[in-house]
């Protein structure tokens, strides 16, 4: 990002406790417009809850979160609705954006490969088809900043090859983009950064530099070590 | 540039509809349960002790609610299905449009259940109702306003809870009270032809409710969507 730029997204000491649990510690993140942040850790680290803390979907219970610009995310669920078809259910969250997504809605059934299948129901899609299908919904608006959870679960090798292209032009276009993920392997030559989450806590986020994933997860587990 | 309210609004419950005229889960069962109801009290009733004017508006005000309740479960609960209702968060839209498009598929729901439920609910008790029949549609009209407004805001609530088809019925009953025994007084009243100025201090009142519980919906609903 450069030093001038409005970054996309802005989180400061972004607390959020669940009862007695405390679920994400005084996260402080900013990306730009442009960047790729990877957000890496164990099961139970805080990866999902901090995604939709950063989406809104959830209230800090300390800090806040900025958002500049239009989000899209996709999510461990796909947030479709079974009963409808491919194109009905972008056509339903399009129209959440106005006619301009509406449109694009067409466009991004072919890029995700789904066209041939615009018109079957969701309930018969494969999982693959579904996590595709969710990634269209979370581009419909165009957005310039999106969050994805695990984005390439449940796909093949082509369909993977598909979403990684998706990511590289979004780069290109100067969307951030922050993907929680343990797909290190496919996903760390896309991204500029890598956040470690260790406990619900950003203990670094640090900048790629060999594109290793070997070389992340030894650093995570350091990290997680010192914690 | 973002939809308007009324896009939003129509968008949400022309999708609601779609998904019940395929599935026609909850117009099956709440049908199925109406005629039963009705059924029960037929057979309860006897004629020669009980005059069918002092049971029917009481037995038609519980199968309409009973059986309204069945749908109004389903209207949130859809949304609990692959967190639908997140991606509808994520847009920037208006809450309080996304309660009317949810209000309006409710009641679009629950009057043809009404409408499907009365002709048997005539069958039944044997009642000559042509004349009171535009009265009758007026009170049912309002009674349903008042509940529906209520059982939408109230199944928003408790989707997220892990009992939501439980908690519904318990939270909504105590709300029920006042519209409905007002709905069975007018009910009561139209069906023995008394003249208007015996409904008229009802009406006021059921008016009442309607303003006051759609009034208070709109403005709490953006309240029960938070975590």
């Amino acid at each position: 990002m450069s030093p001038e730029a409005r970054p996309a997204l802005v989180a400061r000491g972004v607390s959020r406790r669940f009862g007695h649990r405390v679920v994400v510690r005084d996260v402080s993140l900013e990306v730009g417009g442009g960047d790729t942040l990877l957000l890496v850790g164990h099961n139970g680290a805080g990866k999902t809850t901090l995604i939709r803390l950063l989406a809104g979907l959830l209230k800090p219970t300390k800090g806040s979160v900025t958002c500049s610009g239009v989000l899209g995310m996709v999510a461990h669920n796909s947030m479709l609705y079974d009963a409808l078809t491919a194109r009905e259910n972008l056509s339903f969250y399009g129209s959440l954006y106005g006619r301009a997504a509406v449109q694009r809605s067409d466009e991004l059934l072919e890029r995700m490969g789904l066209a041939p299948h615009g018109d079957r129901r969701v309930a018969t899609f494969s999982r693959g088809m579904v996590q595709r299908l969710a990634i269209a919904r979370a581009l419909l608006p165009d957005p310039n900043l999106l969050l994805l959870d695990e984005p390439l679960t449940g796909l093949d090798d082509a369909a993977s090859g598909t979403v990684r292209d998706v990511l590289t032009d979004l780069r290109a276009q100067d969307c951030a983009v922050i993907i929680a993920t343990h797909q290190l392997v496919e996903l760390v030559d896309l991204a500029s950064a890598v956040g470690f989450l260790v406990a619900g806590r950003l203990v670094a986020v640090e900048p790629i530099e060999d594109r290793d994933a070997t070389a992340v997860m030894v650093r995570y587990r350091e990290l997680a070590a010192g914690a | 540039m973002p939809s308007s309210f009324w896009t939003v609004a129509w968008a949400v419950a022309a999708k609601d509809l779609k998904i019940e005229w395929r599935t026609k889960t909850a117009f099956a069962s709440s049908i199925v349960f109406a005629v039963l109801v009705l059924a029960v009290f037929y057979f309860a009733r006897d004629p020669t002790a009980v005059a069918a004017l002092d049971v029917a508006p009481g037995a038609l005000w519980v199968t309409f609610t009973f059986a309204a309740m069945l749908g109004l479960n389903r209207a949130f609960l859809l949304e609990r299905e692959n967190r639908a209702l997140d991606g509808i968060l994520l847009a920037p839209v208006p809450r309080s449009a996304v309660f009317l498009g949810k209000l309006v598929g409710n009641l679009a729901f629950v009057a043809v259940v009404e409408f499907v439920s009365l002709p048997l609910f005539v069958l039944f008790y044997d009642l000559a109702i042509w004349r009171q029949l535009p009265t009758l549609i007026g009170v049912m009209a309002m009674a349903t306003v008042a509940f529906v407004s209520v059982g939408t805001l109230l199944s928003s609530m408790v989707v997220r809870t892990r009992f939501a088809e439980l908690m519904l019925p318990i939270l909504l009953l105590p709300f029920l009270i006042p519209p409905v025994v007002g709905a069975v007084q007018l009910t009561s009243r139209v069906l023995a032809e008394r003249p208007l100025s015996d409904l008229v201090g009802w009406l006021k009142l059921l008016a009442s409710f309607d303003i006051i519980f759609v009034a208070l919906c709109f403005f709490l609903f953006e309240a029960t969507l938070e975590e």
